[in-house]
């Protein structure tokens, strides 16, 4: 009878702490990381792009690798290219946005682009790219986040 | 027996409970989440297909050339549904409209608001309220130069617990004048939904 209790609690623990990390997990929200490339422009006039990346997920920064960030004019569109990296041998759900902002830095049509899907098989290189919304897209943010 | 019994009976309780803490909650969502419910065509698919047509189109290097001195007149065709659900493709093609005119590099005639139009130049052509010389003509519209055509289909397939759904949506654009495509392109997804052992 006394190990019946024993058997019983220690079931009741193990499978709370299973159900509460199944909440937990299912509940959680993630950060993720983000970079930007500005268009500028050198003494001689040649264009260069500032590259800037900011991982603010650490668990992010251990699967994921941003190897390579262009940008480039396609006639006054500005488009933009980055390289990412699987760190993971498994198979990576992300979702990720381009976001476009102006030669004074104000984001262009705040708030309206939508979040892609990307999947990335293990250790696999891939790149992303993005068009500018219209003309006046001088600087992007590309943000990467799990798939929630 | 009865210990086992016991231990489901707490797991499902504490089941409940912990699944009670996600459910039922209302707040307003991310309208760009890319987070898929289901196999069938959602908002993220929606806006996917939006982004690719209108950016492969604006980059498209005859069309940056065609673009750079002038804007274009587009009429945009009614999207071929060839896919078994009943999907307002109007939306779709509002959505790539909207885009392609906020990107500054097409102007759009719209064909569906005709019978308006007709009603508002009638009345102040005939019903003498408006000023003569301020009332719109008939007949002084501009034409569309090309036409913006699209297919939408779909391939279905299951085995077993797992539905696997191919969309494809196929835009093309036409010069009116001499019937030539001078862009197309396509948006593939995939989506694949595993039923799981609980049903979830």
């Amino acid at each position: 009878m006394m190990r019946q209790k024993h058997n019983f609690v220690a079931g009741g623990i193990a499978a709370a702490a299973l159900v509460a990390l199944m909440g937990l997990a299912g509940c959680s929200t993630t950060a993720g990381v983000e970079t930007t490339g500005k268009t500028s422009w050198d003494e001689q006039g040649a264009r260069i792009l500032e590259k800037n990346v900011v991982f603010n997920s650490s668990s992010l920064k251990g699967d994921l690798q941003i190897v390579d960030l262009r940008g480039v004019q396609a006639g006054d569109i500005m488009r933009a290219q980055a390289t990412l990296r699987s760190r993971d041998k498994d198979t990576l759900q992300f979702q990720y946005r381009f976001d476009w902002y102006d030669a004074g830095g104000l984001e262009i049509n705040s708030g309206a682009g939508s979040w892609k899907p990307l999947l990335l098989t293990g250790r696999e290189t891939k790149t992303v790219q993005g068009v500018a919304p219209d003309p006046r897209a001088k600087e992007f943010k590309l943000k990467i986040r799990e798939m929630e | 027996m009865k210990n086992g019994m016991q231990k489901l009976l707490l797991v499902t309780v504490i089941g409940a409970f912990a699944l009670g803490g996600c459910a039922s909650t209302m707040q307003y969502g991310d309208a760009g989440s890319a987070k898929p419910i289901s196999t069938e065509f959602g908002s993220s698919d929606l806006q996917q297909i939006a982004e690719a047509m209108v950016d492969s189109m604006i980059i498209f290097p005859p069309m940056v050339e065609l673009t750079s001195a002038r804007r274009p007149v587009v009429s945009v065709d009614k999207v071929k549904n060839k896919t078994m659900q009943h999907i307002d493709t109007e939306s779709i093609t509002d959505s790539i409209r909207t885009k392609l005119i906020r990107s500054g590099k097409f102007r759009f005639i719209d064909r569906t608001t005709d019978d308006q139009t007709i009603e508002e130049l009638k009345t102040q052509q005939d019903s003498g309220l408006v000023d003569k010389k301020t009332a719109v003509q008939f007949g002084q519209q501009i034409g569309a130069e090309f036409l913006l055509t699209s297919n939408f289909s779909e391939i279905r397939q299951k085995v077993g617990s797992t539905t696997d759904v191919y969309y494809k949506f196929t835009m093309s654009l036409k010069n009116l004048k001499t019937g030539i495509l001078e862009w197309s392109d396509e948006k593939e997804i995939r989506k694949v939904f595993t039923r799981g052992t609980f049903g979830g």
